[in-house]
C-alpha cells in the first residue's frame, strides 16, 4: 500500500462529526482532495451533506445584513423596511430562476458583500470634508478590501455556474431558511 | 499650556505650540483674560478627546463588521472548494478549475 493510501484509510475512520467540529481537519480533507486522494471524495461529500455549518452560514449572512442596515439607517424605520425589499429583490435576481442551494448562498453573500460596499462608501463621503489624511486613507483601505470582496462572490458564482449542474450538491437544504 | 506663576506673585496662563519643529510658548495673559484663554483650550482638548473615542469606537464597529464579511467569505468559499472537488473538478495550479481525467482502463 503506498504512503498516500495508507494515510487515506487511517484518516477515512475519522467519524463526520469530528471533522464538523474540527476546521483544520476539513481544509486537510480539502486539501487530500485537491492532491487526486480519491479515498478522501466519499468522506468529502459526506461532510457535506451533513455540515450544519453550512446552514449556519445563511444565519450569519443575514445576521450580518441586519446589522450593517441597522448602522445604515438608525432610526430611519422607512429605510429600515425598505432596503431589506431591494435586498430581497437582488437577491432573486441574481440567484436566478429555481437556483441550486449553493448557488441561493452564494448570492446572499454577493448580496451582503454589495451592502457592506455601499455602507463604506456612504461613510466616506458623508465624512469626506472633516476626515485627515490619515482618516482617508484608513476608509480609503476598507473600501479596497469590501469591493475586493465584492468581486470574489461574483467570481465564485460565475465559477460554480460555469461548472453547470455537475455542482450540485446537497448541503442540508432542509436547514437552510433563504426565504424573504 | 497651563498657568505659570510669576516671581512678582500671580498666575500668567501661556501656550505651547510647534512651530517649524520648535516649541514656541504664546504668552496669553493673566486675570479674566487668561481664564477665558484656559477655558477655550480645556473645550478643545475635551472635543478632541471626544473625537478621537468616536473615531475609536467606529474603526471597532468597522472591525467588527469587515470580520463577519471575511468570515461569510470564507466559509462559503469553503463550501463552494469542497462542492468542486466533491463534483470531481481540480483546481489547476491554484487558478483554474477543470474536470478530473479519469484514469484509463487497464491502468
Amino acid at each position: 500500500m503506498s504512503p498516500r493510501k495508507a494515510n487515506s484509510a487511517t484518516k477515512h475512520e475519522e467519524s463526520t462529526s469530528e471533522l464538523i467540529e474540527d476546521r483544520g481537519k476539513l481544509m486537510a480533507l480539502i486539501d487530500r482532495a485537491q492532491d487526486g486522494d480519491e479515498e478522501a471524495l466519499p468522506l468529502l461529500r459526506k461532510v457535506l451533506d451533513e455540515e450544519p455549518r453550512v446552514a449556519r452560514i445563511v444565519d450569519l449572512a443575514r445576521n450580518v445584513e441586519r446589522s450593517i442596515i441597522e448602522k445604515m439607517t438608525g432610526d430611519d424605520v422607512f429605510t429600515q423596511e425598505a432596503i431589506p425589499r431591494n435586498l430581497k429583490a437582488m437577491r432573486r435576481e441574481i440567484a436566478g430562476e429555481k437556483p441550486a442551494p449553493l448557488e441561493r448562498l452564494l448570492a446572499e453573500r454577493i448580496t451582503v458583500c454589495w451592502l457592506e460596499l455601499q455602507y463604506f462608501h456612504a461613510i466616506y463621503t458623508q465624512n469626506l470634508h472633516n476626515l485627515s489624511i490619515t482618516q482617508s486613507d484608513y476608509h480609503q483601505r476598507r473600501i479596497d478590501k469590501a469591493h475586493r470582496r465584492y468581486l470574489s462572490s461574483i467570481k465564485a458564482l460565475a465559477q460554480i455556474r460555469k461548472m453547470g449542474p455537475a455542482v450540485q450538491i446537497n448541503i442540508a437544504e432542509k436547514q437552510i431558511n433563504t426565504s424573504g | 499650556m497651563g498657568w505659570e506663576s510669576r516671581q512678582r506673585g500671580g498666575l500668567y496662563y501661556t501656550r505651547s505650540r510647534k512651530e517649524n519643529g520648535r516649541v514656541v510658548r504664546e504668552y496669553v495673559g493673566s486675570g479674566v483674560l487668561g481664564r477665558i484663554a484656559a477655558l477655550e483650550d480645556e473645550h478643545e482638548r475635551r472635543r478632541r478627546e471626544e473625537q478621537a473615542a468616536y473615531w475609536r469606537e467606529e474603526q471597532q464597529d468597522h472591525d467588527a463588521l469587515q470580520g463577519a464579511v471575511e468570515e461569510l467569505s470564507e466559509a462559503s468559499d469553503f463550501l463552494v472548494r469542497a462542492a468542486l472537488l466533491a463534483s470531481g473538478y481540480r483546481q489547476h495550479n491554484r487558478g483554474e478549475w477543470r474536470l478530473r481525467r479519469e484514469p484509463k482502463k487497464g491502468q
